[in-house]
């Protein structure tokens, strides 16, 4: 067990209850946080856990556009 | 052998698992955005079903996944070292917390359906179901995986750090699908 990888897990739970906890505050600035925060999440999960910081540019830079593109896309369609 | 992960064709996992996990990623991704753009059609509609959703329920399922993606990582990792025993515990844990995932999911389609809350009810819940259910397609193909790599740990000790990894890089794959999935449709609607 690495000291990272527990740094990354409670980094990943903060951010998993703060998401639940401010869906509950209904004003229209919480979706941009909430969206962001499952993106920071994702690129966490991806280049720590999967170990994708270790991996080629290419995998990196792919995988840091479909996260942006996919987070564009929602906040786009939902306002 | 150690792998040079930098080489272009040898991402951690295996290309032919990366390929997948970009195609599946694609795919949940387009429905999600297609279900927001559906959203603009009737916002009432989808505000009153995604608050007859368990917000807990899915904040506590996303802390499994996470939870149990965290003991993936370490197990790669302590296999990666030798420690084959502290490897398989690690790979059983990752196993309970996605039974404990499983679990939960059921639980919930329970009360969802009890409430008479299935796939017609309206076409939010014909995406809550067809998403969610499709990823937990996902999940429990993992956890066969997982049973598997773990079966072949335990017999000869034949598994090599690429199987581990190549089934590994499939388990957070789940994670990652949840994290797209989780906030859109139990939190921002």
């Amino acid at each position: 067990m690495t000291r990272q990888n527990i740094f990354i897990w409670a980094l990943l739970m903060t951010l998993t209850v703060s998401a639940g906890l401010l869906s509950r505050v209904a004003t229209a600035y919480i979706i941009p946080i909430i969206i962001f925060l499952a993106a920071v999440k994702f690129i966490a999960v991806a280049f720590y856990f999967m170990e994708m910081k270790m991996a080629n540019s290419f995998w990196k830079i792919f995988l840091s556009i479909f996260i942006i593109a996919f987070s564009v896309a929602i906040l786009k369609f939902i306002y | 052998m150690q792998i040079d992960y930098k080489n272009l064709y040898y991402p951690p996992g295996g290309i032919l698992l990366w390929i997948i996990i970009f195609i599946e990623l694609i795919t949940f991704g387009i429905a999600l955005i297609a279900m927001v753009y559906v959203s603009k059609q009737e916002p009432a509609l989808f505000h009153e079903s995604r608050l007859q959703l368990n917000t807990t329920f899915g904040t506590i399922n996303t802390v499994f996944l996470l939870t149990s993606g965290f003991f993936m990582a370490n197990s790669v990792h302590e296999l990666k070292l030798n420690n084959l025993l502290k490897a398989k515990k690690y790979l059983m844990t990752t196993m309970l917390f996605g039974i404990f995932f499983l679990i939960l999911k059921s639980i919930e389609y329970y009360l969802k359906i009890d409430a008479g809350l299935g796939m017609d009810a309206n076409v939010f819940f014909t995406f809550y179901w067809m998403l969610t259910l499709f990823h937990l397609s996902h999940v429990i193909v993992g956890l066969i995986i997982l049973a598997i790599i773990l079966f072949g740990m335990r017999k000869e000790n034949n598994t090599s750090v690429e199987d581990v990894e190549a089934s590994a890089a499939f388990w957070h794959m789940c994670d990652l699908i949840w994290l797209l999935v989780f906030p859109v449709i139990y939190l921002i609607f």
